[in-house]
């Protein structure tokens, strides 16, 4: 697994948001909320005017963008997690209860994930949270309850092929329970895939929860977010471009850490891919 | 033979009427269990209860939730789809202001989207095991890790501010003179004859449709990539070889034909994506589309407004998957005699 640069470096990066995420109240150099009216929209250290207690300067109302980039790295991830992990139960949960018994429980499913996914995904996430209010908690439920389809589909055509091979029907012959027979043979065989789109639906998650924030519908107005920090660095573009280019290059390294990781995790588990590629070298 | 194929494309048209019918009472309650009162930001701060009450009454959500869905369904079947509560003008109007916007963005964003992804992905097979293949899966990944709005905003730091070379305020030059006709300013001024306004309006297109194709480019190349890694192991694929046909012309015209499947279900599903991604470009680049009325929609808690834009999103998407399904069943003799 070390083997795949893919692994390594989107791992890295995801490690490197976990930590920042974890460490932040020792690694912020202020609060990130704190307002310094005297000092505001001032440029990185490095620059000429920057002020070595404002390492990467500060925003229009003088906070300190640092300390608010690494605030915002607790949200993004405590948001990729939770949303992920919620939407991948109730999703998994589906996929294997529809692929498994197949039938009317199969029908109905997959009929409630064509209507879901009638929805333009982040519109969705948008009109739910218009109904649930502003949160980090509603942001996850807004972002599950969107999520959970993308995990369901894909799972339940996974399961249902699973379900076909010879070991299945072999368990059942030898009377084990169908819970056993989902829990031993069938989920196992299905935890790469699992782990691949738990790792790609983070970096949605991301995207999503930045999108969301920008609208304006997110989180309460005291936790700094990469998307609240965008959307307030747009209006100052010219005076400090940094408000809007640090919280972007945030966005960026978060989304690529999760895509790659998902990417590589992908290529591991598929021998089939593995095989193409083997080929054509 | 054209028959079987209106037959299967009529039967998916007769699943999405009770599908759409499904998604719009969904909508219906989603919107209605809202904790604030639709009318609240209508009426001045002095308002007394009985103007409140009468208000509501004009909108009709003092009524039971099922009349009141009964009311809209019958409006919204007239293609009536109520007033909006913060402009009190017509939602379909309204709509059928902004959707052309919308919808010229996203097609010039589809067909960008998939030459970039195209041309990558038979690149990516060409290339296959040289260091020019792993180059272009980076460059993919690095696409795909910008969403449409980050792309949108470097576009305008780089080519708006930074470089002012093209135009990232608006659909046209509020100078040009445009008879409205169908709101495609593409198509209206080509057949006003008006050249200077087509290539303004190009100009204008430019850096959003760069936005929205640039992410949805990279999945149209992985999935052509191996799926072409599939169809090169095919008996035909030898055979042509064997036959003396040049590498290029099996690639373009026998595997490509083959490989091309899968990417077409995939682009329907990515045009869905596509429009969540247009709400923060079309802000950015001050869009008069339907992702701006969705958000000055949301920011005012327009209910009529808000329930009008989904639902035209999702008769938008539910069409889009329909023309996908026609081209994969003209394309695909397989599936025609299915």
């Amino acid at each position: 697994m070390l083997g795949s640069p893919r692994v390594v470096v989107g791992g890295g990066l995801v490690l490197l948001l976990l930590l920042t995420a974890l460490l932040a109240p020792w690694l912020a150099p202020n609060d990130p909320n704190a307002q310094d009216l005297v000092n505001v929209l001032l440029p990185p250290a490095w620059a000429t005017g920057g002020d070595p207690a404002f390492p990467l300067g500060t925003d229009n109302l003088g906070r300190c963008i640092l300390s608010r980039l690494l605030y915002g790295a607790r949200v993004a991830s405590y948001v990729a997690i939770t949303a992920s992990f919620f939407a991948m139960l109730i999703g998994t949960a589906l996929a294997v209860v529809a692929g498994y018994f197949r039938g009317w429980v199969d029908w109905t499913i997959s009929r409630i994930v064509d209507v879901w996914m009638s929805f333009p995904p982040v519109i969705l996430s948008l009109v739910l949270l218009l109904a649930f209010g502003a949160g980090v908690n509603r942001v996850v439920l807004g972002i599950v309850l969107v999520g959970w389809t993308r995990f369901c589909r894909v799972l339940r055509a996974e399961v249902l092929s699973l379900g076909r091979r010879d070991f299945v029907p072999a368990a059942r012959l030898l009377g084990f329970s169908h819970l056993r027979i989902i829990g031993k043979e069938i989920l196992p065989n299905a935890l790469s895939l699992i782990v691949t789109l738990i790792s790609l639906e983070m970096a949605v998650a991301v995207i999503v929860e930045a999108i969301l924030s920008f609208t304006g519908v997110s989180v309460e107005a005291d936790i700094p977010t990469w998307g609240v920090m965008i959307a307030d660095g747009r209006t100052y573009i010219d005076e400090q471009p940094g408000a809007l280019a640090f919280p972007a290059l945030a966005i960026f390294l978060a989304v690529l850490g999760f895509n790659l990781l998902g990417d590589g995790l992908r290529r591991l588990f598929d021998p089939r891919l593995g095989l193409s590629r083997s080929q054509a070298t | 033979m054209i028959w079987t194929l209106l037959g299967l494309l009529g039967r998916r048209i007769l699943i999405s009427v009770p599908l759409l019918f499904v998604v719009s009472v969904v909508l219906f309650v989603v919107l209605r269990v809202l904790p604030t009162d639709p009318v609240a930001m209508m009426l001045p701060p002095t308002a007394t209860q009985e103007d409140v009450a009468a208000m509501r009454a004009a909108y009709g959500f003092d009524k039971p939730l099922p009349e009141q869905y009964g009311m809209w369904l019958r409006g919204a079947l007239h293609g009536d789809l109520g007033l909006s509560t913060a402009s009190r003008t017509s939602v379909t109007g309204m709509l059928a202001d902004a959707a052309p916007a919308t919808l010229e963005l996203v097609l010039c964003g589809v067909v960008l989207g998939c030459l970039i992804g195209m041309s990558g992905g038979l690149a990516m097979y060409m290339w296959r095991g040289r260091v020019a293949e792993t180059a272009t899966d980076v460059t993919s990944t690095v696409m795909m890790s910008l969403p449409e709005f980050l792309w949108a905003l470097a576009f305008v730091l780089c080519f708006g501010v930074w470089l002012p070379v093209l135009p990232f305020i608006g659909r046209i030059n509020p100078s040009i003179h445009l008879p409205t006709a169908s709101g495609f300013y593409l198509y209206d001024t080509l057949a006003s004859g008006n050249l200077h306004g087509f290539v303004d309006v190009l100009r204008h297109l430019a850096l959003p449709v760069m936005a929205v194709a640039l992410p949805f480019a990279p999945g149209i190349m992985r999935v052509l990539r191996s799926s072409l890694f599939d169809v090169g192991n095919e008996e035909y694929v030898r055979l042509a070889r064997l036959r003396g046909i040049g590498e290029r012309r099996i690639l373009l015209h026998h595997m490509l034909r083959n490989a091309v499947l899968p990417t077409i279900s995939l682009i329907g599903v990515q045009a869905g994506f596509m429009f969540g991604g247009t709400l923060l470009v079309e802000i950015i680049f001050a869009w008069p589309g339907m992702g701006n009325l969705m958000v000055t929609a949301v920011r005012n808690q327009d209910l009529p407004l808000i329930q009008g834009i989904v639902l035209s999103y999702c008769v938008i998407v539910l069409v889009l998957n329909l023309l996908v399904d026609a081209s994969y069943l003209t394309l695909n003799p397989k599936l025609r005699s299915a």
